[in-house]
Order: C-alpha cells, then structure tokens, then sequence
C-alpha cells in the first residue's frame, strides 16, 4: 500500500510553485483504497444476491432475479427480527439518551473531580465488546451470577436473565447502554460547552428557575447534537453484533435476533450467501434515510 | 445550590461505581480459585489471588500466536490508516472545496453507517475466490477500509487546528506540496498522529465481526479466542476472565495515555467541527 505514496509525489511537482492549495489529489490514495475495500464489495454484494449461492453447495450459481428478495421478504424471520431491532433500539434510546443528559450535566457543573470522573465514565465505551459481553453473561448468570445475588439481598426471586425474551432484551439493553451512555454523554457535554454561560447569567438574571432554564435554554440548544445522537444510535443498533452474539447469539432460539444478526445466520449458519446478501441490500435500504438525515443533522451542529 | 452538587456528586459516583464494577469483576474473577468463583455470596476481596487461569490461557494451543496476530493486525491496520488518513485529512482541511469531496465523503459515512454484515459478505465470497481467507493480509487490508474514515475525520480535526500562515511561509520558500506536508506539516500534527494511531488501534484491537468471519486458524485473533471460549459446553469463567483481562488491559493503559485526546477522538465524526 505504501506505494500508492508515490502518486502524491509525482503529481505536487507539477503544481510547485502554485499559490493555490492544490492538495485534492491527496486523496488519492484514499479513493483508491476505499474503492476496493468498500466499493467493489458494495456493488459486488447487490450481484450476488441476484444469484442463488449456497455455501454448502458445489453447484455453479445462477441468475434468478429478484427471488431471493421475494423470499426474504415473505419470510416470517425477517420481520421478527427488524421488530426485535427496533425495539431493541426504542428502548436502547429511552435508556441511553435521558442518562447521557444527565450525566454530561453534572459533569458540566465542573465540579472538583470533574476530570477523574470524566475519564472514568468513558471507559466502558472503550473495552472490547466481546469482553464485556463475557463479564456481563457472568454477572447475570442464574445461580452464580453478581446480578441475581444483590437480587437476592432484596428478597427477589433468580431471575433466569438470558433464559427468556423480555429478561433478555432487557440484559443486552442493560450492557448496550453500558458501553453507549458514554458517547451520549459525551457529544452532550461538547454541546453544552458550546453553549455562552451568558445567556445563562442573563436568564438568572431574569429569575428563571433551574429546570425553566434547562427546558427553556439548554434543551432547545443541544437538540441538534441530540438528533445527531439519535441517527448514530440506530445505525448502530442496526450494526449491534459482539455483545448480542457472546450474551445469547440471538436467543432462546430467534427472541433476541436482530436484523444484522439475522443477515449473519443466514449468510454463514445457514450458509445461504445469496439470499443474507439480499437481506444485507434491504439493511442498507432501512439504513439509507437514516443515512441522508444524520448528514443533514450534522451540519446543524455548529 | 448545596443540594444539587451533593446530588451531582451522588451521581457522579454511583455512575463511576457502575462504570467500574463489571472491569474489577473480570480482573478479580481472572486471579480466582475455581473454588472462588463458584460460590455465593461472591468474594470481593476476601480470596487469595492466584494466576493459575492465566497459566491454563497462555499454556493454551496457540495463544501466544493468536496475540500476535491481533498486534500485527492492528499495527499494519493502523499504519496504512495513518498513512492514506492522514493524506486525505490534509486535503479535506485545506481545501474546502474540491472535485469529488462530496462523493468521497459520501463513501466515508456510508462506512460509517452501514452495517459491517452487509460488507462482509461479498467479502468474504471475494476473498474466497482470491483465495485471500484466513490471510492477515487480508485482514489488515479489511480493518484499513473500515477504520479508514474514522482516522479521516479525527486528523482533520488536528490539521484545522496548525495556523495556515506556517505553510504560506514555507511555500515562499518554494517547497513543493507533498515536501512541506512530510517536513512541516506531520511533524506539527505529530501528537494528533499519535491520539488518531492509538485510537484506530483500539477499533482494530476491540473489532470482532471482520474476524469471525474472515479468520480461520492462521489469522484468528485475540476477540475471536475470547468468543470461542462460550461455545464450550462447560463454562470455565476463570480463563474466560483471564482472556478478557488480556483483551482489556492494553486498553487501559492505553487510555491512560490518549487522556488529552480521548474526547475529541470519542466524538469524532460524529460532528462537523
């Protein structure tokens, strides 16, 4: 890959001198790497879920036109797991977004301790989530689980936590969340600072209270970054993979599958490559408005 | 007033308690007798430690192989990252305005948005006929086009920040473009360069799906190792722990490291700034 270096190089000597910026060619390299790890695949997924590829199969794959779309979208599976994915992310949101407000808040009084505490509640968003999907499939195991034993202390029964859909769900929001607080947090603390503590003077100074202030003020001002939260939020639970696959790979049986997991399954469980390819082509179409409004989001946020 | 920083504090606190618990449990769980860990109430503290679990994974077929992939693959990922982002970031930065932004920034977010699955499939039937599975080449070429736009996005953020006057100076001098970039420009983004490697490196570290997919046993890595230890049918939470404190250590200290940059990377992309 290193070569690629050399395209840059040839070119700038043609532009020395220049009082332009003439730098566009520096993505170069870029385009052409995306261009084969992304793109080619891209497109090259849209073909093949027009074929009938099986994994398991050493017959040669054929064009059968739109019926692997026709199947995947007749299949029952396939709209159990999108409502399991919103749900999941429904849910997710309730949980994360409420929190992360009100974390970034007190972190925004700047308090003594602010830092330690700043870096300590980022943490989580960066440990590996397969790791942690292992601690927390430990934590919230029936018998020997941390999560039942402090249940106990308060005279509730065990829980069977990955045994059953509710319980479950519940469990990968609870770790979802763990790992995802942070980042709202985060982005609400930055847009927070952004805002002038003037206006918050001025609207003391007017007499406002404390919540006519954050409901008036603050909330009007951070809802850009808020949206912006939220579209990042579903693709990422549309992406959500690691921790769902190590806490119930989806189950008991389907109950917890979600729409990504499912293309998986049927792409390399039930080696039908073709008709997860499909199913991968749909994803993207559900992803693609959320795609365009993140991208318009984002420019709203200063 | 006195109340709501008590409350804050409260807050505060109990979130870092809940932040904290489940990286003690792993760490603790790691350097427990088995007889420790299959008891109730559990033992916090009162155990003698012991490092039998992490004798058991690294005597483990292949361990230390498969660490060293994930450090390979993670280190090669990153370099081309930074090589190819840190190119591209320059140009974004300075040049507001050019033929195929749009587009390229276009292709960015889509990885960004797109679910890795739907990716990985062509993928994985490309590299199949290739014959590039289970190669570490592969693997490393797959984290790069992934964690590509990330790295994008967080140096464009350190380019912005060097005064454009630097560079107006240096072109009075006649350096071509590419030489005041290698000679001026790097050197003075350097700590950006750093934060960003370390930052695409904990992608690549943590990232699961691209191996479990496209590895076998030449190329697995450490999450993949980590995974397989719960399709045993007799959980053993002892080495389990001890590979997920292997997994997580690194990044820890880490994080220690990169304490400076960690927000401005966490929220990168994410906002345009």
């Amino acid at each position: 890959m290193v070569t690629k270096l050399s395209g840059p190089r040839a070119t700038s000597k043609r532009s020395k001198g220049k009082n332009l910026r003439p730098v566009a060619h520096f993505t170069v390299p870029t385009w052409i790497f995306l261009f084969l790890t992304i793109l080619i695949p891209f497109i090259y997924g849209i073909y093949i879920s027009f074929l009938n590829i099986n994994l398991a199969s050493f017959l040669p794959a054929s064009f059968i036109g739109f019926d692997n779309y026709l199947n995947v979208l007749r299949a029952p599976e396939t709209w159990s797991t999108f409502q399991i994915t919103l749900v999941i992310t429904f849910f997710g949101l309730l949980v994360q977004i409420p929190l992360g407000i009100i974390l970034a808040l007190a972190l925004h009084e700047n308090l003594r301790g602010t830092k330690i505490f700043r870096s300590i509640l980022i943490t989580p968003m960066l440990l590996t989530p397969v790791a942690v999907g292992l601690t927390y499939r430990f934590m919230f195991d029936t018998d020997l689980g941390v999560v039942n034993w402090m249940l106990g202390l308060l005279n509730i029964e065990k829980v069977n936590w990955l045994g059953s859909q509710t319980s479950a769900l519940f469990a990968i929001i609870i770790v979802d969340s763990w790992q995802s607080i942070p980042f709202v947090m985060l982005l609400v603390l930055a847009a927070l600072t952004a805002i002038s503590p003037s206006l918050y003077e001025a609207a003391r100074v007017d007499g406002a209270s404390s919540s006519q202030i954050f409901r008036n003020l603050t909330l009007p001002l951070i809802t850009p970054t808020l949206l912006v939260i939220t579209m990042i939020k579903i693709m990422d639970f549309l992406k959500l993979f690691d921790t769902l696959f190590i806490l119930t790979r989806g189950g008991p049986g389907n109950a917890t599958t979600t729409l990504g997991l499912w293309t998986y399954k049927t792409g390399f469980i039930f080696l039908e490559l073709s008709r997860a390819a499909a199913l991968g082509v749909i994803v993207a179409i559900i992803s693609l408005p959320v795609y365009f409004l993140w991208r318009k989001a984002s420019k709203g946020v200063r | 007033m006195k109340v709501r920083t008590t409350f804050s504090y409260l807050l505060l606190a109990s979130a870092s308690f809940l932040s904290l618990f489940p990286l003690f449990w792993t760490i603790s769980t790691s350097i427990k007798d088995r007889v420790d860990t299959y008891t109730l109430p559990p033992k916090f503290f009162n155990f003698s430690p012991t490092f039998k679990n992490y004798h058991s994974l690294f005597s483990m077929d292949k361990f230390w192989e498969i660490y060293w992939n994930s450090i390979l693959i993670t280190f090669g990922s990153t370099l081309i990252c930074l090589v190819l982002g840190s190119l591209a970031a320059y140009a974004f930065a300075r040049k507001p305005k050019f033929r195929g932004r749009g587009p390229l920034e276009g292709l960015m977010i889509a990885v960004r948005a797109l679910p890795g699955i739907v990716l990985l499939l062509p993928i994985y039937k490309l590299s199949s006929y290739f014959g590039l599975y289970d190669s570490k080449i592969a693997l490393i070429l797959i984290y790069a086009g992934f964690n590509l736009p990330f790295a994008i996005w967080l140096l464009m953020s350190f380019f912005e920040q060097i005064p454009i006057e630097i560079e107006e100076s240096a072109r009075v001098d006649g350096a071509s473009n590419f030489r005041m970039f290698t000679k001026i420009i790097l050197p003075i983004a350097a700590p950006g360069l750093v934060a960003t490697g370390i930052f695409v490196s904990l992608l690549s570290w943590n990232e699961f799906l691209i191996p479990v997919i496209m590895a076998g046993e030449n190329a697995k890595t450490l999450p993949v190792l980590v995974a397989s230890f719960i399709s045993n049918r007799t959980l053993d939470w002892g080495p389990m722990a001890a590979a997920a404190t292997v997994a997580l250590v690194p990044i820890v200290l880490l994080t220690v490291v990169i304490q400076r940059w960690l927000v401005a990377g966490l929220s990168s992309g994410a906002v345009k700034e």
